[in-house]
């Protein structure tokens, strides 16, 4: 009958979205750095780093591991992974959608609740520091398994009220954020010093495309070979690939729509928009506009960030921001 | 080995179903009859498919234990209790009765005090109870009704008898599970149905909704009602979340509720700020308004009182009607109902012993090893000292206690609960059980048919509560045909 949402239970069902979309987009991530580092010559002195940059961890990163720690595999595996004092870690980002879909259990089918907590009690035991490459690669998969289950669980059963366009909201803020930053692996300065690998460079493009599950959508939607400025323009604006960044704040868009009072998140949506309309995404492919690159999808970022603050002031109790931000 | 109801012995107790020659009680007949012609691999499976549909229907209750909140199942006995109508209509007739008396008496002892005034109920008792609210004085909440919701606990003593043991008036709990005991048996024993008239328990939450749309401050139109919980480890969240979907109302914890400076409440909605008209509040007291009552309460609504005196909020059940929750008050019910509705009692009360008066108090620590000694204001079966099974060491220090401050307890003999038969292992043992029904009082007063069964699953346990090893059985009440 009242056909509102308490401001409580729509922070809980956004947060729960959005750790629900970053605990699949990280464990991606991890992912797509170790194939591209299969990818390539054993000489070539592949760095982690640029994964903790990505994910704008540097802080914290340095606070527990030590400045002058050298960023390798076991450390920034465990770091993003199973690392509780991350706030930003795999485990982390399922405890926050295990913590907030406790709290609103009785806006999703009954059912639902334990399918949350078997994603939590799986990532607990398959998810264990410093283990091999392929164990490390069957427990991630996993995870982005049954998180792409619950996703597709809760599209088909749950009442597609304003919980849901909550739900969505905070899936597709945090795949416009996290898509950025997969691209931004690119981005990233991996053959310093090494001129003779130049070639390589277009295999951090098949893996890039690869991480969308977008290889034969690519070929399908572009008709061309992979070129890095082709395979830019389509990350960042064909609308039918739905983690593309426009297709996301497309689905902002439509999320907001549904939704009361949404003037102020759709104009920061707008400008969003326009911004990348406005630029020639094609231009930044080359190895010369690296910085360039990394530039703009800062400034991406940055509108992302900027549509949530307008969600967080419109709909809801700010009291619980500070309860996210330490989860 | 199926069930052999001539070799179930429940010796020395009133049970429920079965005689002590081995014979069903009136009506029961149909039943134990059903039941023994299922085999013991029968029996097992309606186990098991009660525990699964009660795990898929997500019936929990939360336990504090070894510091994490624990959502455990609800244990669930198959075989049901059964009542006869026409002993339940009576039964029903004597709940309005003590019930419109509890609501006469609360609203007298914040205003008029006549009953204080013609010593039916001392003043001191009531004006020094820990639930009497000093604030609540002068205030008339719609209808003269202050517990809208009452779950009183009956039980039966070994001549079949039924007494009333308690009135819970402050958040009573449990009706939820008298809900979903109805469906799991529904689903589990679907045959048993046919044998049987069962009166319908489903259409509580409509009750429920109409009860609390009729104390609505603002008339004419559909009223905003939301249910206040203490949030998700409270031990009844189940019950609050279950309530607050069955009367679409929205489940609400206290930070998301506000008195504006027009002394309305509103919740914080993602459409703003939308005023409420009626608050289920399963809080107790002294949380609902930090300005008022406990300044830490994290729980509460600041202002939420002065909202309520204002009249611009109803609040179910009003603040301070605890006052008739009291134990030690509970011993005076049948007098309040012969002073103010000039009847006599339909239900009888325990005998009870009042520590405050000398004669009985001497009677009472005399007698400590026979009787169960209670606090005023405790629920839950807490703090009660059950005399045959207490030490020594326990007596003593209920001895200094009692002494210290007499009217903090009172004293009732130990009842010997009646029970019925309860499915432990492979067979039918006797277990004991109480029942709570579930009255709600608004412009109009509705009694629950039936109510829930608490039983204890312990052999020869006498504590029902679900956090003390408790479980429930469906409550049936039937037409003898």
């Amino acid at each position: 009958m009242n056909g509102t949402v308490l401001s409580r239970v729509a922070e809980r069902v956004y947060w729960l979205g959005r750790y629900l979309e970053r605990t699949d987009a990280t464990a991606r991530l991890i992912e797509v750095n170790a194939n591209l580092i299969m990818d390539l010559p054993a000489r070539v002195p592949l760095g982690w780093r640029p994964l903790i940059d990505i994910t704008g961890s540097s802080a914290v990163f340095d606070q527990l591991y030590g400045a002058e720690a050298e960023a390798n595999e076991h450390n920034v595996c465990r770091f993003l992974a199973t690392d509780v004092r991350n706030p930003g870690s795999i485990i982390n980002s399922i405890v926050g959608v295990r913590e907030n879909a406790r709290h609103v259990r009785e806006t999703m089918p009954r059912v639902t609740f334990e399918y949350f907590n078997e994603l939590y009690l799986f990532a607990r035991s398959a998810l264990v520091a410093g283990q091999s490459r392929s164990r490390r690669s069957e427990a991630l998969e996993g995870i982005s398994q049954r998180t792409r289950q619950l996703e597709g669980f809760l599209s088909q059963n749950m009442l597609h009220d304003a919980h849901w366009d909550m739900l969505r909201l905070g899936n597709y803020i945090e795949r416009a954020d996290m898509t950025t930053r997969i691209i931004d692996v690119r981005s990233a300065d991996l053959f310093a010093g090494h001129h003779e690998l130049e070639p390589f460079q277009h295999i951090q493009w098949f893996t890039v495309l690869r991480s969308f599950y977008a290889m034969q959508s690519y070929y399908a939607s572009v008709r061309e070979a992979v070129e890095p400025p082709l395979v830019l323009e389509f990350l960042f604006k064909d609308e039918r690939l739905p983690r593309s960044y426009l297709r996301c704040l497309g689905g902002v868009q439509r999320s907001l729509r549904e939704l009361p009072r949404s003037d102020e998140a759709l104009e920061a949506c707008d400008r969003a928009v326009d911004a990348l309309q406005a630029a020639d995404v094609q231009r930044l492919a080359g190895s010369e506009n690296r910085a360039a690159l990394h530039a703009f999808i800062d400034t991406c970022q940055q509108a992302v960030a900027a549509i949530h603050d307008v969600i967080v002031e419109t709909y809801f109790d700010t009291a619980l921001e500070a309860e996210q931000a330490a989860l | 080995m199926t069930i052999d109801w001539q070799a179930y012995r429940a010796d020395d107790l009133w049970d429920e179903l079965v005689t002590p020659a081995g014979q069903p009680r009136p009506g029961a007949g149909r039943l134990l009859k059903a039941l023994a012609e299922l085999s013991d691999d029968e029996i097992r499976e309606r186990k098991t498919a009660a525990e699964l549909a009660i795990r898929s229907m997500g019936i929990t209750f939360t336990v504090y234990d070894d510091g994490a909140h624990i959502d455990r199942e609800w244990p669930f006995d198959i075989v049901p209790r059964l009542i006869l109508k026409r002993e339940w209509d009576e039964v029903a007739r004597g709940l309005r009765q003590r019930v419109r008396a509890l609501n006469a008496f609360i609203d007298d002892v914040y205003h008029h005090r006549r009953a204080l005034r013609d010593g039916v109920v001392p003043a001191d008792y009531v004006l020094k109870s820990r639930e009497y609210r000093s604030r609540c004085a002068g205030i008339s909440p719609p209808h003269g009704v202050w517990a809208h919701v009452c779950g009183s606990d009956l039980v039966r003593d070994v001549e079949g008898k039924l007494y009333v043991l308690e009135d819970n008036l402050r958040v009573p709990s449990g009706v939820s599970y008298m809900l979903e005991n109805r469906a799991v048996m529904k689903r589990v024993f679907p045959e048993l149905f046919e044998h049987y008239v069962i009166h319908p328990v489903d259409d509580y939450p409509a009750r429920l909704a109409a009860m609390l749309r009729s104390i609505s401050p603002r008339e004419g139109r559909s009223p905003r009602i939301v249910v206040l919980t203490p949030g998700i480890y409270n031990s009844a969240y189940f019950e609050h979340a279950y309530l607050a979907q069955e009367m679409a109302a929205d489940l609400v914890e206290g930070p998301d509720l506000v008195v504006g400076d027009d002394d309305c409440v509103y919740m914080k909605t993602i459409d703003g700020l939308v005023r409420v008209d009626v608050i289920y509040r399963r809080i107790d007291d002294l949380f609902l308004d930090p300005n008022v009552f406990k300044p830490e309460s994290m729980l509460g609504v600041p202002g939420l009182m002065r909202a309520w005196q204002a009249g611009n909020v109803a609040l179910a059940n009003a603040p301070g009607c605890g006052v008739a929750d009291d134990k030690v008050i509970y011993t005076y019910v049948p007098d309040m109902i012969r002073y103010f509705l000039g009847e006599e009692p339909i239900l009888a009360n325990v005998p009870s012993y009042r520590c405050s008066e000398k004669d009985h108090r001497d009677y009472v620590l005399d007698n400590l090893q026979d009787l169960v000694v209670k606090p005023a204001n405790e629920s839950g079966g807490y703090g009660m000292l059950i005399g045959p099974q207490s030490t020594r060491k326990q007596r003593d220090e209920f001895t200094r206690s009692i002494r210290a401050n007499p009217r903090n307890y009172m004293a009732q003999p130990m009842l010997k609960l009646s029970a019925a038969p309860t499915l432990a292992g492979n067979t039918m043992e006797p277990r004991h059980l109480d029942l709570r029904p579930f009255i709600l009082s608004g412009r109009t007063t509705y009694v629950t048919t039936g109510g829930l069964t608490r039983v204890a699953l312990r052999k020869g346990s006498t504590v029902v509560n679900s956090s003390q090893g408790g479980g429930s059985k469906d409550t049936w009440v039937v037409e003898l045909e």
